[in-house]
């Protein structure tokens, strides 16, 4: 008999244990008092600046749980929450994500829920608008420009003043190669990011997204590609991310890189400078519109005062006393042309960037959802360029 | 001839011991409906469906049989990365099986710190992928990396490594590298497995090393390396991380899974979602793999034999 | 008797050794190089810094601890479940391995990413998301079928004779179990809980989507996660943390083999 209860009692302490884990617990609802807010800087952790300013934002009787994660998780994540009815309150979604992210239901009217939208830039905040109904709010916008290293320009005689179009750009790396030095990076990896940095070649070379197979993009991908043929640009390209196009740049070995304005403190301790990035003909090509919308995602179960307060929290965050604060903490630059300008005197990293993000493009303004087909288009036509 | 009585008593014993079976297999079988059975209908039941972005949230998809199939396997692009698939799941399995195997019999030895170095072996298995992945890569960069460095070190080209038409070998080697130590481990505790004393009768009878390697040690291990190849086989053909992480999957070196992970997240080429096309990849992944273990229950059928 | 001038083959063993860490040196130069300098390729970290170790220890340390908590109750799950089984599977000859081998291989072929949608909703329902417990029980899912397979294998193979013995003597199943089977398969268990610990340290997939809101409680490989930010990714941190997360690990590791020794099951080969 010893044995057998022994055997019961070991054959069923296995699956009690199963099932105890999976068992125990019980329900956790959110709780009422608590807004769930995402984002996708998982580089700041508790306690560092941008936490603890959101968390500052939290309306009278409730607190923020901030939680971080990859840029490319942030869709995923939310849309099975949402399925499942977990969503949390607000989330900080990439810009280009917003028709898709509209079309599938995950997120809200947020002028209904009481955001303040009113005095923001149109060309920033494009995106967020999807079939005429305000689905995000940008509160601020980073954007792409041609950093240089000044002492491998000054060796190799270049004045970056000259670099006007592309003609004098592919003039001025060439003469920066034959110096000795390296020429240009830039991302070009498969995905949106690659995309990202390959439009204001492909915009400034007249290029449309509804014909991303023009004789115009095509332009756009020669010049690029030659870049890499001529081994002006390094071959990996192809597969580096902006990042890794940024720290091949802080060897100090190339004359040029297209990055964003998220790196201008970087570069600033370094002595980078930036310029605009040229168009084909000549004068500023449009850059995409870069940043996170703040978004209010549904919840299938209902609960009006908590999406009040969540809008309250976007609302703080993008209020005129904040809004300089929101955009200097992440690097960006404010949505706002009164707050921009001001951003710009206390800080004068940000004076070239103003022309970019004020001539910059919204990705999926104009042609929505289709965004995605584009993108994937535009991302293979790329690397076939850049593999060639 | 045995009495009724004796014949009872064996029946009750036979009874007693498919009783305690049971007892003892219960806890797999509970663990096992609950999280791979679940997960399995509910891939194939994706896979049928026409799922999207929308769809999924709504839980509201059309159901169009095969459709998705069909239109699948009527895509050129399914059929190159079935041949790319299947090119690095063979070289990597040749590849590792074979280091893993001669490793194995060398550190078998028992020379000094060989314990201690065979532990070493398993220190690349520690790191995330993400930071292996990233490490190769870097090894692997066609300007500035280490690998082309020796290369023209010893006289000869640089290799583009991580351009589209080569990025397969550069993945395979990446992955054979990452598939050592799990061979290693298990042949190696395989060969522990073996009598010493078999060693020792064939030196006395003459047999080489050699000999004795494929008279002795390769037939005794042959249930292991059936396990070992079988399970290096679904190992490599799911093997996502590594891939992605070097290449992004993009030219040859898509394979099966890489493609199903990029329409499973909508990440890398495949920009928009698409749940159903992946679950269909990933339930053609299983099919192959179900080929693959008939020729394992067929391989150790002939072993019994 | 093999001792002998064997000196030769532990050089030869460290010269293989040394390659096969190659990366890993590789990764540890990394973590010691200066952000601006990690893309130049110098063999040895030429502009050599330490701060990405002090980030590290003062980020990271609690990130180990789950993801050492995490990876050792896997180990017990893994084994609480498989070791019955294959009990059961190889020598009470429940089902025939074959077929059950059989079940196990497709069981491991489903997609991670199916299987991790499948926890999230299970574990939502439960209020089991960014539990330990929850990232344990999926964890242990990808050794599982594993070690069912592994320790089934090696116990068909485990000689007879004692176990018979044992049962003509009047011993049940239980003590067969725990008396006999159990230490004869020391080898593979701990070749079993290797794995087993491998995996779940480096799961990153289930960590993601089942424990992405744990805070402190979330694995080493969700730490090594966040310095990768929405454009820019520092890699000397990343680095030092897969160096310092290795370590200890490691140290485990190498003891763990001592223990995969030879003669444990010496005569234990079926005829």
């Amino acid at each position: 008999m010893n044995s057998k209860v022994k055997l019961i009692i070991s054959g069923s302490l296995a699956s009690c244990l199963v099932l105890a884990m999976a068992g125990c617990g019980g329900s956790t609802k959110a709780d009422d008092k608590v807004i769930q807010f995402w984002d996708p800087y998982p580089q700041y952790s508790d306690g560092d600046a941008w936490d603890t300013y959101v968390k500052s934002c939290a309306p009278e009787g409730y607190t923020i749980k901030r939680q971080g994660m990859p840029q490319n998780d942030v869709l995923n994540n939310l849309t099975t929450s949402v399925k499942e009815d977990n969503a949390p309150d607000v989330v900080l979604l990439d810009n280009p994500f917003m028709p898709t992210a509209v079309d599938a239901g995950l997120i809200t009217d947020i002028k209904a829920a009481g955001v303040d939208t009113s005095g923001f830039d149109e060309n920033i905040e494009g995106p967020g608008i999807v079939d005429g109904v305000q689905y995000g709010l940008a509160f601020g916008s980073n954007a792409l420009g041609l950093y240089y290293n000044p002492q491998i320009l000054e060796k190799a005689g270049v004045d970056p003043s000259s670099i006007t179009d592309w003609d004098s750009l592919n003039t001025a790396i060439k003469q920066v190669v034959d110096s000795g030095a390296k020429g240009i990076t830039f991302s070009g990896i498969t995905g949106e990011e690659g995309v990202f940095q390959f439009l204001p070649w492909f915009w400034g070379a007249g290029a449309k997204l509804d014909k991303p197979d023009s004789q115009s993009a095509q332009e756009a991908q020669q010049l690029v590609s030659n870049w890499v043929k001529q081994g002006w640009a390094p071959k990996s390209v192809a597969t580096d991310n902006q990042s890794a196009a940024w720290d091949l740049f802080l060897t100090g070995e190339y004359g040029f890189a297209e990055n964003g304005s998220w790196q201008a403190a970087s570069a600033k301790e370094k002595g980078y400078k930036v310029i605009p990035i040229p168009a084909k003909n000549g004068g500023v090509a449009p850059v995409p519109t870069g940043g996170e919308l703040a978004t209010l995602p549904l919840h299938k179960t209902k609960q009006e005062t908590k999406v009040k307060a969540a809008a309250q929290v976007i609302t703080c965050m993008t209020s005129d006393k904040n809004l300089a604060k929101t955009n200097e903490t992440l690097g960006y630059l404010a949505a706002k042309k009164s707050i921009r300008d001001s951003q710009a005197k206390d800080n004068e990293q940000w004076m070239p960037w103003i022309d970019s993000v004020e001539s910059a493009q919204g990705r999926t303004t104009d042609v929505g959802l289709e965004y995605e087909q584009i993108s994937a288009t535009l991302s293979k036509n790329l690397q076939t360029a850049l593999n060639s | 001839m045995k009495s009724i009585a004796q014949h009872t008593q064996q029946s009750t014993v036979a009874r007693k011991k498919t009783i305690a079976a049971l007892g003892f297999i219960a806890p797999l079988i509970i663990y096992f409906i609950a999280f791979y059975v679940a997960p399995l209908i509910q891939n194939i039941s994706m896979s049928l469906h026409h799922f999207t972005r929308k769809s999924f949230v709504t839980g509201e998809a059309p159901f169009v049989g095969f459709d998705i199939y069909k239109e699948l396997l009527s895509n050129t692009e399914f059929w190159i990365t079935l041949r790319q698939t299947l090119l690095f799941v063979v070289l990597s399995i040749i590849f590792q099986y074979s280091i893993g195997l001669l490793l194995a019999v060398f550190f078998n030895q028992n020379f000094k710190l060989s314990n201690f170095l065979r532990g070493l072996f398993l220190v690349p298995w520690l790191l995330p992928p993400m930071i292996s992945g990233t490490t190769w890569q870097w090894i692997m960069d066609a300007d500035n990396g280490i690998l082309n460095k020796l290369i023209v070190a010893l006289g000869g080209n640089p290799i583009w490594w991580l351009q589209s038409s080569h990025s397969i070998w550069a993945v395979i080697i990446a992955n054979i590298w990452l598939g050592i130590p799990f061979n290693l481990v298990i042949l190696y505790s395989g060969l522990q497995n073996i009598n010493n004393d078999l060693y020792e009768a064939a030196s006395l009878d003459g047999c080489g090393p050699w000999k004795r390697f494929w008279n002795i040690t390769f037939p005794l291990l042959k249930p292991v390396t059936l396990i070992c190849l079988l399970l290096g086989f679904v190992y490599t053909l799911k093997t996502v991380d590594i891939i992605w992480i070097m290449t992004q999957g993009s030219g040859t070196s898509q394979t099966l899974a890489t493609w199903s992970y990029a329409m499973a997240f909508g990440k890398g080429h495949s920009s928009t979602i698409q749940y159903s096309q992946a679950s269909a990849v990933g339930t053609i992944l299983i099919l192959i793999a179900l080929v693959f273990a008939c020729v394992y229950l067929w391989a150790q059928r002939q072993e019994e034999q | 008797m093999r001792h002998r001038s064997s000196w030769y083959k532990t050089v030869i063993a460290c010269v293989i050794t040394a390659i096969m860490l190659f990366p890993v040196y590789w990764m540890i130069n990394i973590s010691f190089t200066q952000r601006r300098s990690i893309r130049s390729g110098s063999i040895i970290p030429v502009d050599f810094t330490v701060e990405h170790y002090e980030e590290v220890l003062s980020d990271q340390l609690p990130y180990l601890g789950t993801s050492l908590v995490i990876a050792i109750s896997c180990v017990l799950v893994t084994l609480l479940i498989a070791l019955p089984a294959s009990y059961a599977i190889g020598i009470l000859n429940i089902g025939g391995v074959r077929s059950v081998n059989f079940i196990l291989v497709l069981a491991q072929m489903i997609p991670a990413v199916v299987m991790a949608l499948g926890f999230y909703q299970i574990f939502n329902k439960l209020g089991m998301l960014d539990t330990l417990r929850g990232l344990i029980l999926a964890d242990s899912t990808i050794a599982v079928p594993f070690a069912v397979m592994l320790l089934t294998s090696y116990m068909v193979s485990m000689p007879k004779s004692l176990i018979e013995a044992a049962a003509i003597d009047g011993a049940s199943h239980w003590s067969i179990f725990t008396k006999i089977v159990i230490p004869l398969s020391r080898n593979s268990i701990v070749t079993t809980a290797l794995f087993a610990f491998l995996w779940a340290w480096s799961d990153f997939m289930f960590a993601s989507t089942l424990d992405s809101g744990g805070g402190k409680l979330r694995p080493i490989t969700m730490g090594i996660y966040d310095y990768i930010g929405a454009q820019n990714q520092e890699w000397g941190p990343m680095m030092a943390t897969a160096v310092v997360a290795s370590i200890p690990t490691a140290v485990l590791l190498i003891v763990a083999q001592k223990y995969v020794a030879a003669g444990v099951t010496a005569g234990a080969i079926k005829d």
